[in-house]
């Protein structure tokens, strides 16, 4: 395989790996993007689970491994503060996303575009 | 050739198929996986409340600390239970309310369970089906070789 690249004219061989350096940070963004929408998913869940139970019931919360004696506002307040964060760390992540993917696609087009004449046909 | 080309593609099709089937059987056999581990953990901890039920206030017991250990503990209340909610934050409920809570998480896991195993049953099923035709095909292709 690094015979067949080394073969490829050097710009091509730098766009190629421009493209897999861009399709690597893609998954790298993917895999953030599932983390914090897990993270967002068991934060509304539990702010769900915490409105149904009664207003002096006893909250406990997790500081470190020790359990923590909490208010139950305040907790609801934490929550709801986080999957605030949450939603912009979200949002965030989709933009650049988006970025990458269109480097990605405008990379991928180049490289065609270079190797059209080198093997008659263009790449899938 | 040209009798052979619906044949090459059909080859081709079914390899790209079969890649993504078996692709998917894995995923589906490490869902069934954690899900088992989440039901084990729920049962576990369902057993322990079911001890508690029958022990008394200042019941002596040996609590582990992990590595074989143990600390020795009163129970102080036998009727509270600490619950988690997720997101770190736990609440305190009675032995009757905790127990209930545990059994609607283990019947929601239990019918994960067997989603996850029918569609990893069709999954296979359809593997099969495509390894029967995928032989099938190459015996063919090695025939009109010859």
């Amino acid at each position: 395989m690094s015979d067949e690249l080394s073969k490829l004219p050097p710009n091509v061989q730098e766009r190629l790996l421009r493209l897999q350096q861009l399709q690597q940070t893609l998954q790298s963004i993917l895999a953030q993007k599932q983390q914090v929408d897990m993270e967002k998913n068991e934060v509304e869940q539990t702010l769900v689970e915490l409105a149904k139970t009664a207003d002096d019931a006893v909250i406990y919360k997790a500081v470190g491994s020790l359990l923590v004696k909490a208010e139950k506002a305040k907790v609801a307040e934490d929550l709801t503060e986080r999957k605030s964060l949450l939603e912009t760390r979200g949002t965030v992540i989709a933009r650049q996303e988006e970025r990458i993917r269109n480097q990605v696609k405008e990379s991928q087009t180049k490289l065609q575009e270079d190797l059209s004449p080198v093997s008659g046909q263009p790449l899938s | 050739m040209t009798q052979r080309a619906p044949a090459e593609e059909e080859l081709r099709r079914l390899s790209v198929e079969m890649r993504y089937l078996e692709q998917t059987a894995e995923a589906l056999q490490q869902r069934i996986s954690m899900v088992n581990t989440a039901i084990a953990d729920l049962t576990y901890a369902n057993a322990t409340l079911d001890g508690i039920e029958k022990e008394k206030e200042n019941a002596e017991m040996l609590v582990p600390i992990g590595g074989s250990s143990y600390v020795k503990v009163k129970l102080a209340d036998p009727n509270k239970v600490i619950v988690g909610l997720g997101a770190g934050v736990s609440v305190e409920k009675t032995l009757t309310d905790a127990k209930a809570t545990l059994k609607e998480r283990l019947d929601e896991l239990e019918k994960t369970m067997t989603s996850a195993q029918q569609q990893f049953s069709q999954v296979a099923e359809r593997i099969n089906t495509g390894r029967g035709r995928l032989e099938s095909l190459l015996s063919d292709a090695r025939q009109a070789k010859h």
